[in-house]
């Protein structure tokens, strides 16, 4: 070939040296690289890898402490993302910065509205939603409340919102977190149109399928180096999860076990599960020991199914059999925590930790009493029941008087588990067990959650990560639509990705 | 001597004291220091004991209604009708007094106040009203109810005991100090001792998570204003008795005195954090400040501005040390 590679593509953006220190840690270590403009780039590595906060340092919300980027051949301006606004660069957080009480218009203009001498020019700028709305093939109402509407259609805003501002390097933290299979495919197809017409993306995923399937390029970072970067071509799962850890993975096995005896009553029953608008008569039993996985997509129903077990949702009813005697449903986590039930929330950060408190605060905080005599608590007990607790999920005792805000996120959602257990629940109820962590941390948590199964729990898992709940359960439900559409068992071998889709999207033929 | 290679790596004492970290979590107590320190250079009597006891059976119905404060604070609340209930004890005690005799009156004053913060909390956690906005109403309709009570007359009780609470001594000491100290101690141990006191931190922590950890978030929520209720009413019979009379404006700008107190001490208005040796500091700074300025002479205009502007500065500084530390 005549032409050298450096004339012919054009760089979206190209880093030298990029450090940055937080305090004694190195969090990127001296990164060097280039991306060709109207790819898509994907960021991967475990958490703490470094790979968010070089998303970051490319947003402009980050300041390196050395180093130079240059976005479209101009020096970056660090610290402030309006001047990465003016550079063409857009981001979308994993955390949405909609404004839920704006309508769907107003949220895709914010900042930016189409006005004249201080009057916003309503009608320009519907015509441009919608302009954009057929762009991308999505249908949002433009008068829809933005709170009102689902995730994947907030992101969807934000998405628009980044593209119409004629951002050329849009950079997406994380954006498949929340979505569903089909939500999710109908990101990707926005961002394969955003491609051919020329925009360039970079996004950081953790999971690796969807990295493989649409990235055209894939970096991995490690401990704050760039471990590896090269086309799509080149990489498969394995050697990526190689790249990200440094050495092979041992896959996490199923572990045979004695079922429990075939007449052996069952932990609890749970007949006529409604809540309305989310869930619809749904009965199943749990008995000691199993792990029953719950699956669907977003909106089946499956969390508000375990959040009304949970005594979370005051507006569910049902009927609870508890050691075959029936128990008034309950409308509390109090409630439910008195039959023995435990929950571990979706959100960590939102509904599980206090984020200013210490790990070890935060795991005695479901039973305070343990720790406590005569409403009196000592601190001597805090130490020593929460550290006994915190092991059992791999989580290390140097780190148990530390301020739950200073973790990463593997070892938060390890804290949350433990706080969970600390109630010695009988039943534990596990929403999304390891969102956003990484692969550790998450083999740490399912080998526990098996070992606590072993030892007599009834678990039930709910996840969006199918091959999650497929691996970690002896039995698996499926909802749809707010019904139990399936009962999947694995004891005559695993079930497959497919079977569970298969099922759910089986009802949503019928349906509509 | 040998030297001691963990203390090297782990910094040893001075470091540890005189860190960045120490600086801001402690910054409140250097601050107090200093002020003492330059105090008695303006003013050499301010460490006579006379003084000292001056200094605090004066503060001590401020600093009665700010330990209270300060768990609503940490609950993430807030209560703007304590000035009203503080009268509304103040005119009871005195009314009453007479009539019931000291013990009676004192009876009535607590049983009303506890009331007044059991409505409060009935109010905030049930009608899930906003508790600046629901406490701006109810402190209208307790003020009210202290005019009202009152007839807008001073009361001048008869009973020639009236003013022990304010001005009696106890080995030495004044009365309203005593109370005031047991008050703070035994608030210093439920909060950072109790379960009581810890679910309350996670409360104002996060709620949601609070909740789910199965804390009876409306019960401890609700409490705390009525734990600002009965205070304000034990300050109000102090103050009250102090002067001999109880009238219906002896309120004033106690609501945002006493925040301004917890404020000063370090406790966060966003929830989650505080202690009560912080509100102690608080009200220390601002009594003795009060102090030297009055004996200096200091107009109390100047003195307005200059306690406006340690507010401000203590609220700043607590939003510039959660930055660093994040």
């Amino acid at each position: 070939m005549t032409v050298t590679p450096e004339q012919a593509r054009k760089l979206a953006f190209s880093a030298t040296n990029i450090t940055k220190r937080y305090g004694g840690t190195l969090a990127l270590d001296h990164i060097r690289l280039d991306a060709e403009a109207g790819m898509i780039h994907a960021l991967v590595g475990e958490n703490g890898a470094g790979k968010s906060t070089f998303l970051g340092v490319l947003a402009g919300r980050v300041v390196p402490t050395e180093g130079e980027i240059e976005i479209f051949s101009k020096p970056h301006v660090f610290g402030s993302p309006r001047e990465a606004h003016r550079l063409g660069i857009g981001a979308i957080y994993q955390e949405l910065t909609i404004v839920p009480r704006l309508n769907a218009v107003a949220n895709v203009f914010l900042g930016q509205p189409h006005a004249k001498r201080g009057l916003l020019s309503e009608k320009r700028m519907r015509a441009e939603f919608r302009e954009v709305c057929a762009r991308f093939g999505v249908d949002i109402a433009p008068d829809a409340v933005a709170g009102t509407l689902s995730t994947a259609d907030q992101q969807m805003l934000e998405i628009m919102r980044g593209a119409r501002s004629g951002a050329e390097l849009l950079l997406f933290d994380e954006p498949t977190t929340s979505l569903a299979p089909p939500e999710r495919e109908g990101l990707f197809q926005v961002m394969n149109q955003l491609r051919d017409q020329g925009t360039t993306m970079v996004f950081v995923s953790h999971n690796l399928e969807e990295v493989l399937d649409i990235a055209d390029t894939i970096t991995v970072f490690r401990d704050g180096q760039l471990a590896a970067t090269g086309p799509r071509a080149d990489w498969t799962k394995a050697s990526i999860v190689r790249a990200m850890v440094g050495q092979d993975i041992v896959e996490y096995r199923r572990v045979e076990r004695a079922k429990a005896a075939p007449g052996s009553p069952p932990l609890i029953v749970a007949r006529g599960v409604t809540l309305p608008g989310a869930c619809e008569d749904v009965s199943f039993e749990l008995k000691a020991g199993e792990i029953l996985g719950i699956g669907g997509l977003v909106g089946s129903g499956r969390s508000s199914l375990l959040r009304s077990l949970a005594g979370v949702e005051s507006m569910s009813h049902g009927e609870l059999i508890v050691d075959g005697r029936g128990v008034e449903w309950p409308t509390r986590p109090r409630h439910a925590m008195r039959h023995g039930i435990a929950f571990v929330p979706e959100d960590r950060k939102h509904q599980g930790l206090v984020l200013g408190m210490r790990a070890m605060d935060n795991i005695v905080m479901s039973n305070i009493g343990e720790v406590s005599r005569y409403g009196v608590i000592s601190e001597r007990k805090i130490v020593e029941k929460s550290t006994s607790i915190a092991r059992e999920f791999g989580f290390s005792a140097d780190r148990i008087g530390t301020m739950v805000r200073h973790l990463s996120g593997g070892n938060q959602q390890k804290v949350l588990l433990g706080k969970a257990r600390f109630c010695a629940p009988r039943v534990l109820l596990v929403d999304e067990p390891t969102r956003g962590i990484d692969i550790g941390a998450k083999d740490e948590i399912m080998s526990t959650l098996r070992s606590l199964a072993d030892a007599g729990m009834g678990i039930i898992v709910v996840s969006s990560d199918l091959e999650e709940v497929i691996q970690i359960s002896d039995r698996i439900l499926v909802m749809a639509h707010g019904r139990v559409v399936d009962e999947l068992d694995q004891s005559g071998g695993p079930v497959q990705v497919t079977d569970i889709l298969n099922s759910a999207f089986g009802v949503e033929r019928h349906a509509s | 001597m040998q030297a001691n290679p963990t203390q090297t790596e782990s910094g040893g004492g001075f470091r540890r004291y005189f860190n960045r970290d120490a600086i801001m979590q402690y910054g409140v107590v250097w601050a107090f220091c200093v002020l003492i320190l330059l105090g008695a250079i303006a003013y050499p009597g301010l460490f006579a004991l006379r003084n000292i006891q001056n200094i605090l059976s004066q503060s001590a119905p401020l600093g009665i209604v700010a330990v209270a404060m300060t768990f609503v604070l940490i609950s993430r609340g807030f209560d703007l009708s304590v000035a009203s209930v503080f009268a509304l004890g103040a005119v009871i005690f005195a009314n009453r007094a007479d009539p019931f005799g000291l013990w009676g009156a004192a009876l009535t004053v607590l049983a009303v106040t506890f009331v007044c913060g059991v409505i409060n909390g009935l109010i905030i956690t049930k009608l899930d009203v906003n508790p600046f906005v629901a406490t701006l109403g109810t402190g209208s309709v307790f003020g009210g109810g202290a005019f009202l009570y009152s007839r807008s007359a001073p009361q001048v009780p008869d009973n020639f005991d009236f003013t022990i609470l304010g001005t009696g001594r106890w080995l030495g000491w004044p009365i309203s100090i005593w109370i005031m100290v047991a008050i703070f101690l035994v608030g210093g141990f439920v909060l950072s001792r109790t379960v009581y006191g810890r679910s309350l931190f996670s409360l104002g922590g996060n709620e949601e998570a609070a909740r789910l950890s199965g804390i009876p978030v409306d019960l401890i929520r609700g409490s705390t204003y009525v734990l600002t209720g009965v205070c304000a009413g034990i300050g109000g019979m102090i103050l009250a008795s102090r002067l001999g009379v109880g009238q219906a404006d002896m309120g004033g700008s106690l609501a945002l005195d006493a925040i301004a107190v917890v404020v000063i001490g370090g406790t966060s208005l966003l929830g989650g954090e505080g202690a009560i040796w912080r509100t102690a500091i608080g009200l220390l700074i601002i009594a003795t400040l009060t102090n030297v300025f009055d004996s200096l002479a200091i107009n109390t205009n100047v003195q307005q501005v200059v306690k406006g502007i340690i507010v401000i500065a203590a609220v700043a500084l607590d939003i510039y040390a959660r930055r660093v530390r994040k």
